[in-house]
């Protein structure tokens, strides 16, 4: 038998034509949500005339000096805009994994007074709309004097401040079979011991996730820079593809569009690289359950 | 190697109270089994033992140092989980390695250790697998010598072999018990199984709802036990229990009445006692011919062949069940009645609330 048909199940009727017609539709679908990132990608490759007058995806012919123009066009090259988004990209995930690990494993496995309490609190935040703190941080940032710079953006990612991945390491950590702290606890581990020799090891899919979406947030991130950061010199890519879109003179939409694309490259070769421990799943079978 | 004491041990969860006033001793290098019915709380002694639960009351003292708030490590102490509790990211060499280099031993000793210990269990050519790469079996001989490397005072097993198949956990109870001949140690073991209790043990403690029923050796309670839950609880097939009356009790013994007869029992009782009792006879010593007392006819409602004998299941003529095990291949049959017979110096006799006449 060959092994295709060994995973087909047993007394289910499988039809090629069903077949054809579930991929044809899977097909059109994703077709419809790539369409406006392919025709971005597309118009950055096309000569400036052509882009709002043809839908089509294909190029009369490739004119890739956008991407020139784009990287040199502004006051600053669009390399330190990459650069500071990188920074604070990777500042952000580092503390965002390390922070809310050790948060969550607080909250999964440590007894301490309130712990109820702190938790539905943290949890609580999560209800709050960004808005309503932005005013309040932004004053508190002010008085520390971090206004204009990265600090703004990166200290927070290493006090825990983003309740939604301590949540999802918090469920993640509860599915740990406890015996395995109990067998350290008895090997002489301290907490701390316990935490970073036999949690995080078995946690990757966790702390993956939390990497991925933690880098893809603030890569993507528009607003934060926006309020903290004036000089230009200090912007990230997300808000210097803003400089290219201009309310007076003309706006140079081959530019934003070349380095819209270029922008999309770091997310998607992070999530390809961190996909593979995401899908690895939690090695547990060294308990019997 | 070290004994172990308890003294009015108690733990409460909340207002739940779950172990209550437990006294036990165990000398070195004895081997001591907690048995009891799922909930009894043998689990939750031994990890108070383990220090992995507060001690709510009492001493808990392991050699002569009281231990009650030592932290698990410094008791001296091994666990075995039933789930083996193997880290599942560390090679078997670097899970038996890891307390020893928590530990902060030279390398040397903790690679000779480790070597010794995988010696014992014969498991040198597992060392460099991943737990998920062994069989159960192996995983808990793993689990055993991250026991081992430790070379802790008192070993506790918290049931080690309910997650094997029956093959393999008759291999691996021959195993522990010889491990304990060869290293001599202390050790506790919990399980629910009382064949496995019957067959390891030096000391058997039968626990239930918190509370020590009888304490003593596997044939202590097997032919003498403390009440009617210990009857029942050790030895399979499980003891027959016929109700019966009391008609007279001296120190030569009892004389009860049932089904219309009157049968003179060989136990009694310090305090006078009249009025309804139970007869406990085991199914092996239930027979179909050559008893001194006769406790009647019985229709056989059910048969089990198990090759080397025969279980029979059936109805006195006064309503009672009674499982009888009769040696060999039987050739009975449901609907076919016999004559059963037992001798009394191994029948039982206790109270309505349970306690055991003594034997005379």
């Amino acid at each position: 038998m060959s092994e295709r048909a060994e995973e087909r199940l047993p007394g289910v009727q499988y039809s090629r034509w069903s077949g054809i017609r579930k991929h044809t539709m899977l097909c059109c679908v994703s077709l419809v949500m790539l369409y406006p990132l392919l025709w971005m990608v597309s118009s950055s490759m096309k000569p400036e005339n052509e882009i709002f007058t043809s839908a089509s995806l294909f190029p009369s012919h490739f004119d890739l000096s956008a991407y020139k123009r784009g990287w040199f066009g502004l006051d600053v090259s669009f390399g330190r805009f990459f650069l500071n988004s990188l920074i604070v990209s990777v500042l952000s995930v580092i503390g965002n994994v390390m922070s809310c690990s050790l948060a969550a494993f607080a909250f999964a496995r440590l007894r301490f007074p309130g712990r109820h309490l702190w938790f539905s609190l943290m949890l609580g935040t999560l209800m709050l709309p960004y808005h309503v703190v932005l005013i309040p941080q932004y004053i508190l940032f002010l008085n520390l004097d971090w206004i204009d710079t990265f600090l703004p953006l990166v200290v927070p990612k290493f006090l825990a401040c983003d309740a939604f991945f301590i949540f999802l390491m918090v469920q993640f950590f509860r599915g740990i079979p406890r015996e395995l702290d109990e067998a350290a606890r008895i090997d002489g581990c301290s907490a701390w011991r316990i935490y970073w020799k036999i949690m995080l090891p078995l946690s990757t899919p966790v702390l993956a996730t939390a990497a991925i979406f933690s880098f893809i947030f603030t890569w993507d991130d528009f607003f934060a820079p926006l309020i903290y950061l004036g000089d230009p010199t200090h912007y990230t890519s997300q808000v210097a593809l803003r400089s290219f879109i201009d309310s007076t003179n003309q706006s140079d939409w081959g530019g934003l569009f070349a380095m819209s694309s270029l922008a999309v490259i770091p997310v998607f070769v992070f999530f390809v690289f961190f996909q593979r421990l995401l899908i690895e799943g939690i090695a547990t079978t060294g308990m019997k359950r | 190697m070290a004994s172990l004491t308890l003294n009015k041990i108690v733990k409460r969860f909340g207002s739940l109270q779950v172990i209550s006033d437990v006294d036990l001793s165990v000398e070195k290098g004895e081997f001591v089994v907690f048995v009891g019915p799922s909930g009894c709380g043998k689990s939750t002694l031994l990890r108070m033992i383990a220090g992995l639960e507060a001690i709510s009351g009492g001493e808990l003292r392991i050699g002569s140092e009281v231990m009650n708030d030592v932290a698990p490590a410094q008791r001296g102490i091994a666990m075995v989980f039933q789930s083996y509790a193997l880290y599942p990211h560390m090679s078997v060499r670097k899970n038996m390695a890891f307390a020893l280099e928590t530990a902060g031993l030279p390398k040397p000793e903790v690679e000779a250790r480790v070597n010794k210990a995988a010696a014992i269990l014969q498991i040198q050519n597992l060392l460099d697998r991943k737990p998920k790469q062994l069989s159960g079996g192996q995983r808990q001989r793993v689990a055993i010598g991250r026991a081992i490397v430790r070379d802790p005072q008192i070993f506790l097993f918290d049931e080690p072999l309910s997650n094997l198949d029956a093959e393999l956990r008759v291999q691996m109870r021959v195993e522990i018990a010889k491990l304990h001949r060869e290293l001599g140690a202390t050790m506790i073991y919990v399980t629910h199984d009382q064949v496995e209790a019957m067959t390891m043990a030096d000391k058997i403690v039968v626990l239930r709802l918190g509370k020590v029923e009888q304490i003593g050796a596997p044939l202590d309670l097997y032919n003498n036990p403390a009440n009617q839950f210990v009857a029942g609880f050790i030895g399979s097939p499980k003891m027959n229990f016929l109700d019966a009356t009391l008609l007279s009790s001296d120190e030569t013994g009892s004389v009860v009445s049932l089904a219309g007869q009157s049968l003179r029992i060989p136990r009694g009782l310090a305090a006078v006692h009249e009025g309804r009792v139970q007869l406990g006879i085991r199914p092996e010593h239930a027979m179909l011919s050559s008893g001194d007392i006769a406790l009647g006819q019985m229709e056989i409602v059910l048969v089990e062949h198990l090759g080397g004998n025969t279980l029979l299941y059936g109805k006195l003529s006064d309503g009672q069940t009674l499982t009888v095990q009769v040696e060999d291949q039987a050739r009975l049959g449901m609907g076919d009645t016999v004559q059963i017979f037992a001798n009394a110096a191994r029948c039982h006799l206790f109270t309505g609330d349970g306690r055991a006449f003594a034997a005379v």
